[in-house]
């Protein structure tokens, strides 16, 4: 694959992999420190013919959004933990009607407004179920300024071969830090988009929800002469509302099983000196980097330590972790947050004593923090 | 800490163009081959809130993006309240420059670092004649002081990121930057 090198912030990376990988259209409001994503794709969008609307709230930006997906569309949005609270109906809504869309969340300090301008990594659960209701979240993190772009560029892909939103994590630090990226080119990513499905028969035999039990629906764009309907409520075949049992069972079913049964097409994940570790750390996003730095250091003093950090964070990389977590005894879970995905190493390791290390005053975690837990523990 | 890494850190207060300053700096260091990083903090007060930016150069992969307190080889301040939240992030024995009109460091300061005043507000506003230069100004003194980067490199990276009518005022607060901070060194 053709790449270039980049000086650049992972905010305004992840706008450029959003307009290289085929989005025509951004619908959001700015919020800190998200607001870049937006100021930068504001400015690329409509010299190439796409559309940029600063709405009147995050509710608005998500509504407008979803609208453009159902037109066929590769559409964005951005903002972060407060707008996501109010976006979350929304994405319910796109979760149960499978319109494919973008969501970047930059990361910052909650619960409610909390810390606007500081770090944290405080949305990894709200991810998980941003609303009520079951489906599987497809959540990717990206753990330094050129994932900003390939991981918003794989969920375009995953949201039209899923049907579904996607979320991608940037936190504070890795969205507003700036440095050398060195990414594909626009060319090779536009050869990697792999469109949404459409039906091509007659109109009258086109039925978008009729699908294999673990396949997404069959969205053709609206305004083409496929007629259908879309609601929140459970649907038939053509998208209107029913209460019959079985259909309903099997739409919720196939809202699930659409992720569960491809969870080999989700995976991904990144292994850092992890050969001989006898200490497993694992972090994702910006701690990440604070986790290889104390790595480098702990190794120069001879403690065997490791990383395994979690691209895809939903679904988890659960198999992997519970493989390393069977070997290796010392497990630490870095975070900045109070062990909102330790809580999913506990689960995929099936191990109660899995340590963690948490952080929630909007501060970074430093190297030397993370290598001080190391020694107390083991 | 890798050997190679140069650690610096800019602290004023919301406004003062800091941040450029810091982006300056990584880009010119990649440019001839290295490796820069820049991260900032600052609050929600955007405008009159204490701010940090902190540069990274170095020769290897950089991994965490902060400069780890303790480790900062030169700080510069224009602002007491971030002079005093942030110095104790600066090595002992490491370089301080200040602003003396707006930064006061106390005799315990000047024992443990190695102080360095430069009215670099004045200089901006008086004898280059734009304020809004401070941060070029700062950028040379911090590069004189730390001989980081080529020189040509640096001023080339800095023309390229401001207006091409500003240029030649940017040259000027550059070569001002350098001769106070020589005149510093030799004191």
């Amino acid at each position: 694959m053709s790449i270039r090198e980049v000086i650049s912030t992972g905010n305004e990376l992840a706008a450029i992999a959003a307009v290289d990988a085929g989005c025509r259209f951004f619908g959001g409001y700015p919020l800190t420190p998200s607001s870049e994503v937006m100021h930068v794709i504001s400015d690329l969008l409509p010299k190439i013919g796409g559309t940029a609307i600063q709405m009147e709230d995050e509710i608005a930006g998500i509504c407008c959004v979803i609208g453009a997906a159902m037109a066929g569309d590769r559409a964005l949005t951005a903002t972060s933990g407060p707008g996501v609270s109010l976006k979350a109906e929304n994405l319910g809504l796109a979760q149960m009607t499978e319109v494919p869309l973008v969501l970047v969340n930059v990361m910052r300090g909650g619960p409610s407004t909390g810390l606007p301008t500081r770090v944290s990594q405080g949305d990894v659960l709200q991810a998980k179920n941003p609303s009520h209701g079951d489906y599987k979240s497809i959540t990717l993190c990206a753990g330094s300024l050129a994932e900003c772009y390939t991981e918003t560029v794989r969920a375009f892909n995953l949201a039209d071969r899923f049907m579904q939103p996607v979320i991608v994590l940037l936190d504070e630090t890795i969205g507003h830090m700036h440095g050398k990226a060195v990414i594909p080119t626009a060319e090779a990513v536009k050869e990697g988009i792999v469109p949404r499905k459409k039906f091509d028969g007659p109109a009258d035999e086109y039925f978008p929800y009729e699908c294999e039990a673990d396949e997404p629906a069959v969205l053709n764009p609206m305004f083409e002469g496929y007629r259908y309907h879309f609601t929140g409520l459970h649907h038939d075949k053509n998208g209107f509302p029913t209460e019959e049992i079985e259909t309903c069972r099997k739409l919720i079913q196939r809202l699930e099983d659409k992720v569960a049964m491809h969870e080999d097409e989700l995976e991904s994940y990144e292994e850092f000196m992890m050969d001989d570790a006898d200490v497993m750390i694992v972090a994702y996003g910006s701690v990440s980097l604070a986790a290889k730095e104390t790595i480098r250091n702990l190794r120069a003093e001879g403690i065997k330590a490791g990383l395994f950090r979690p691209i895809t964070l939903w679904p988890s990389p659960a198999t992997k972790m519970k493989e390393y977590a069977d070997k290796i005894k010392n497990v630490l879970v870095v975070e900045l947050n109070i062990g909102q995905y330790h809580s999913e190493v506990q689960r995929a390791t099936a191990r109660l004593d899995i340590d963690g290390l948490f952080k929630v005053n909007g501060r970074a975690i430093s190297p030397n923090e993370i290598a001080a837990k190391v020694k107390e523990l083991y | 800490m890798s050997d190679s890494k140069v650690l610096m850190r800019f602290t004023g207060v919301g406004g003062q163009g800091v941040l450029l300053a810091g982006e300056i700096f990584a880009a010119a260091k990649i440019k001839t081959g290295g490796q820069g990083l820049k991260t900032a903090t600052y609050t929600s007060q955007v405008r009159g809130g204490p701010t940090v930016v902190d540069i990274q150069l170095d020769d290897e992969e950089i991994y965490y993006p902060y400069a780890v307190d303790g480790d900062v080889d030169f700080m510069l301040s224009v602002a007491q309240m971030s002079y005093v939240l942030f110095k104790d992030g600066v090595k002992p024995g490491g370089t301080i420059v200040v602003d003396p009109n707006l930064v006061h460091p106390t005799d315990e300061d000047r024992k443990k670092w190695n102080i360095h005043e430069i009215p670099i507000i004045t200089i901006a506003k008086e004898e280059v004649g734009n304020v809004i230069t401070q941060s070029v100004v700062a950028l040379a003194i911090a590069n004189t002081m730390m001989d980081a980067i080529d020189k040509t490199a640096l001023v080339d990276t800095m023309l390229s990121k401001v207006p091409a009518k500003v240029h030649e005022v940017n040259k000027k607060a550059y070569e001002l930057g350098e001769k106070y901070a020589k005149e510093a060194m030799t004191k």
